[in-house]
């Protein structure tokens, strides 16, 4: 369960204030997959950061007692000078992982990547889409509560698309899922409910299809 | 599949164990040599000044050696600048691990001051070593309270640093002030002198600076032949805690800027 009180959030320019969320109140019930729409610039990159507690409202509370993952897709948090497989090694460091443990979650990430080579390389040397597969495949390793997911299934060629919708599919069974999309088939395919998001105002749907048919009459 | 379910169980030691592998990688292993320079910098100062004294002066302190005292002096000072050093950017240079949600600021610093303290007890038992192979006085007077001092010095050094990372982080022009009122700092610690050896007009003065008290603490209880009745226990007391306090209740004020800006 994922309850936001009062929530405003804001971003101060010189004159005015451009508000993302303004007095939002809205319970999400436990076990549902969650799909954010809205129009580009309306905050659900925000959003899925205050949901994963990398930034906070300006106002109100945001409460869970869930697990989130970092965000996927929003730049990302390895060390531009230490390889892949040293930054795999400190992600999963600190989320407790040691020895045998660690093994296993470094070649898991690196069947999964499929980077080849440049595993062993600096990250500075990747491409946008190579970190994304680095760090969505790491994310895979864990079982959090939610999945935090910004676009990052389009990353790749069509045969790695499948291959990670395939296993997030798997995944959903035990983790939940918030995603931020633009492909309506991966949202009606992954999703249980909806969160249209526009304008400060977020309006939450117990179905996904009805948030589609909101966003696509407002777009 | 559940290949590792996440838990919210000893989540500060695994962050900072991660953090320090991740620093020590980092700080040593892209730079050739990168543990020589840590011990070469002290190591050159107490050469130069030690090779400087000999040539100036005759022996102003006739019951020690002023090599040992100088080593003595540059080593805490060095454990100090390096802990305030590395707290001012410990939050600019991590920003990018904030995306893990449970790494959070506290953290990078408490791992800097732990990797500082660390690479400062293996430097020191690289200079007894280098000391005792070429057979200088090493004695201790007070064994303990040198040590003590040294602690204390360590959460001084801590106390500035933790208030210095948040200010740096909320002014922009903090960080270059601070390096500025650093740089002078090695000249006026009583590093290469002692304060009984100035003139009292001038020790008046220089007592003002809080590092003076701490040399004065750890070559005192270090040395037979000088004592610590120049330190002011609480003046550097205050300056101890006034700063960590300051910092703990800017920490928490400013905590959420810190981790999304």
């Amino acid at each position: 369960m994922i309850i936001l009180k009062n929530v405003t959030k804001y971003f101060k320019t010189k004159k005015t204030y451009k508000y993302i969320l303004n007095n939002v109140n809205i319970c999400i019930p436990s076990e549902k997959n969650i799909g954010i729409l809205g129009p580009n610039g309306a905050g659900k990159s925000t959003l899925l950061r205050m949901l994963g507690q990398i930034d906070f409202p300006n106002k109100g509370k945001i409460e869970s007692n869930c697990t989130f993952s970092w965000p996927m897709g929003l730049g990302n948090g390895f060390q531009g000078s230490m390889t892949g497989r040293e930054n795999v090694k400190f992600v999963c460091r600190i989320y407790g992982l040691k020895n045998k443990q660690l093994k296993k979650a470094i070649s898991f990430v690196e069947d999964f990547a499929e980077i080849g080579d440049y595993f062993n390389m600096p990250i500075k040397l990747y491409s946008s889409g190579m970190k994304s597969r680095l760090s969505f495949g790491l994310s895979l390793f864990f079982d959090f509560d939610y999945m935090i997911i910004d676009e990052t299934l389009s990353v790749g060629d069509q045969r790695f698309q499948k291959k990670s919708k395939d296993m997030l599919r798997d995944k959903i069974k035990k983790s939940k899922a918030i995603l931020v999309s633009h492909s309506m088939d991966t949202l009606r395919e992954i999703c249980d409910v909806g969160i249209y998001i526009n304008n400060g105002d977020i309006t939450y749907f117990d179905n996904i299809e009805e948030a589609i048919q909101c966003y696509q009459k407002n777009v | 599949m559940t290949l590792m379910r996440v838990k919210n169980k000893n989540i500060d030691y695994h962050v900072i164990v991660g953090l320090l592998y991740r620093e020590i990688q980092t700080r040593f292993g892209s730079k050739q040599f990168g543990y020589f320079w840590g011990i070469f910098d002290a190591m050159l100062m107490i050469i130069i000044f030690a090779g400087l004294k000999k040539i100036v002066s005759s022996n102003s302190m006739l019951h020690l050696d002023f090599t040992v005292f100088l080593a003595v002096g540059f080593l805490s000072f060095f454990l100090w600048k390096n802990i305030v050093n590395k707290s001012l950017t410990a939050f600019s240079a991590n920003k990018a691990l904030f995306l893990y949600q449970r790494v959070r600021p506290y953290h990078t610093l408490l791992t800097r001051l732990f990797l500082e303290v660390l690479i400062s007890i293996s430097t020191i038992f690289i200079f007894l070593f280098i000391g005792w192979f070429f057979g200088f006085d090493l004695s201790i007077d007070n064994f303990l309270f040198t040590i003590l001092s040294l602690g204390w010095l360590i959460v001084f050094g801590f106390s500035i640093g933790f208030l210095s990372s948040i200010l740096s982080e909320l002014y922009e022009i903090y960080a270059k002030v601070m390096n500025i009122l650093l740089s002078p700092l090695l000249f006026i610690s009583a590093i290469m002198y002692s304060v009984e050896s100035l003139p009292p007009k001038l020790q008046e003065v220089i007592l003002y600076n809080p590092l003076v008290h701490f040399m004065e603490l750890i070559h005192g209880f270090y040395f037979k032949s000088l004592n610590t009745n120049h330190v002011d226990f609480e003046y550097i007391f205050y300056w101890t805690v006034v700063p960590l306090i300051l910092g703990l209740y800017l920490y928490r004020k400013h905590e959420e800027r810190i981790i999304s800006s």
